[in-house]
């Protein structure tokens, strides 16, 4: 068994524990079962920072290793990062409607500065798409990978820079007033999305390897041999002279 | 016999920058005048509430200044060829040196368009008057580095791309997003009479962090244009 299907089988069971535990949490008494949408919308978003964390590692180590492994990291890392933001910022607004009236509240800085944070992130994929060698792209793409990042601890600090609506930071609080069987539920939650996360890394980044030498087979074809324009002389002609 | 020194290349290539600003007139002649224009269709598409217009004032100046801006940032990309970086090479110039002085002459272009664009929203949406106002210049100071800094590194990594023009403010407009919040809370918490301390804190560990990073990912980047 290859080590995608390993990590894809994985994926399969460790969501199924989450969705276990997810199912049996106990329900918030004003939120009802709209509560259960946490354990996406949360997931994702952390999820949604580890990847750009990982993209601005794999930034650094392509500006000083220059191994092409890096560059296929921080590229996969993005794609799947702008997937679990988009998830982060869908859940987060279906669960807004029932619970604060409304899809997108302008108060909430952390929806604000994730919508911004995902459209950087884009940013970064269109950049990529538009410049075709790959020593400029890993390089200028690399650069953009670290500034960008700037807005992952912008995202997470906002509740307390900003007064907004959003629920403050509750998890990594040491003093946590959340429940012991939703935080079992949650961080099953977080466990499970992280091994998806490792699944779609490892399929992506092979997919990009692929690409990489799908680009250098085509351009090796298309490339024109050095003296092609210099045909033989045909001996057989001159010895019938 | 020795080139000038690192400040001193960063002072030419500031001086450079100046001077083709000075013949051009870009920022002076079109884009304050149309940042202008912009602080004057805002009020006509929100209505004729004066208290609305009042209150939305100073916001609508920090998107202005960040949006038309970061226009400030982008000339010289477009007047830059590869000719002219080649040549920058072949003087040996540090590219982190090229870096700031280009930051310092955007900076100093877009201390023009505020100090244009402040007095120009105070006669037009006349905002309530906050007490420490000094501290508002100190903010205005700080948005213009940072911006300076976002724009030219925004500048450096579309350098010579055909989709130069779209991508760039693509990237400069939610990477400024820690420049606006600190800003508009600034501003906040003076009408408020509250702390100021966060967001100033924040402004000034953003243009600390985007200058580092400026500066040693400069050599990367004039690699990436070539």
């Amino acid at each position: 068994m290859n080590r995608h299907r390993i990590l894809g089988l994985s994926a399969l069971v460790v969501i199924a524990i989450g969705l276990y535990f997810g199912s049996q949490a106990p329900l918030d008494q004003l939120q009802g079962e709209y509560t259960r949408i946490m354990y996406v919308h949360v997931p994702s978003a952390w999820l949604a920072y580890l990847s750009f964390l990982v993209t601005l590692v794999a930034s650094i180590l392509w500006l000083t290793k220059r191994r092409l492994v890096f560059d296929r990291v921080a590229e996969s890392s993005v794609s799947i990062g702008v997937f679990f933001t988009a998830l982060a910022l869908m859940t987060g607004m279906i669960w807004g409607y029932p619970v604060w009236g409304t899809f997108w509240d302008w108060g909430d800085a952390r929806m604000m500065t994730t919508a911004l944070m995902f459209f950087v992130y884009v940013g970064y994929l269109a950049l990529r798409r538009s410049i075709p060698d790959p020593a400029m792209r890993a390089t200028r793409s690399a650069v953009l990978g670290i500034v960008a990042f700037f807005l992952v601890p912008l995202s997470y600090l906002s509740v307390l820079i900003v007064r907004t609506l959003h629920q403050g930071i509750t998890v990594a609080r040491p003093d946590s007033p959340i429940d012991g069987e939703i935080l079992l539920a949650l961080l099953s939650n977080v466990g499970a999305f992280t091994v998806v996360y490792l699944t779609f890394m490892s399929l992506k980044t092979a997919i990009a390897r692929g690409e990489e030498e799908l680009e250098e087979q085509s351009a090796a074809v298309d490339a024109t041999p050095a003296g092609a324009a210099i045909t033989a002389p045909n001996l057989e002609k001159v010895r019938d002279v | 016999m020795t080139g000038p020194s690192f400040w001193g290349q960063a002072y030419e290539i500031g001086r450079k920058d100046m001077r083709v600003e000075g013949r051009s007139g870009e920022v002076l002649n079109i884009t304050i005048p149309f940042g202008a224009v912009a602080l004057l269709l805002i009020p006509l598409a929100i209505g004729i509430d004066r208290p609305l217009i009042a209150s939305v004032g100073p916001g609508m100046f920090w998107v202005v200044t960040l949006l038309f801006g970061m226009l400030v940032t982008f000339r010289h990309s477009a007047t830059e060829t590869v000719a002219n970086r080649e040549m920058m090479v072949l003087l040996g110039m540090d590219p982190a040196a090229q870096f700031v002085g280009r930051v310092s002459a955007s900076f100093l272009l877009l201390l023009v368009f505020e100090g244009v664009l402040a007095p120009l929203t105070i006669v037009l949406y006349n905002p309530d008057p906050v007490s420490g106002w000094p501290v508002l210049l100190v903010v205005l100071l700080l948005m213009a580095i940072g911006l300076a800094l976002i724009g030219t590194l925004a500048s450096g990594i579309t350098s010579g791309l055909r989709s130069r023009n779209t991508l760039a403010p693509l990237l400069v407009a939610p990477l400024s997003l820690p420049l606006l919040v600190g800003a508009s809370q600034t501003y906040e918490a003076l009408s408020q009479e509250s702390s100021i301390l966060t967001p100033i804190l924040l402004l000034v560990a953003v243009v600390l962090g985007l200058a580092v990073v400026g500066v040693l990912t400069a050599r990367f980047l004039e690699e990436a244009s070539r």
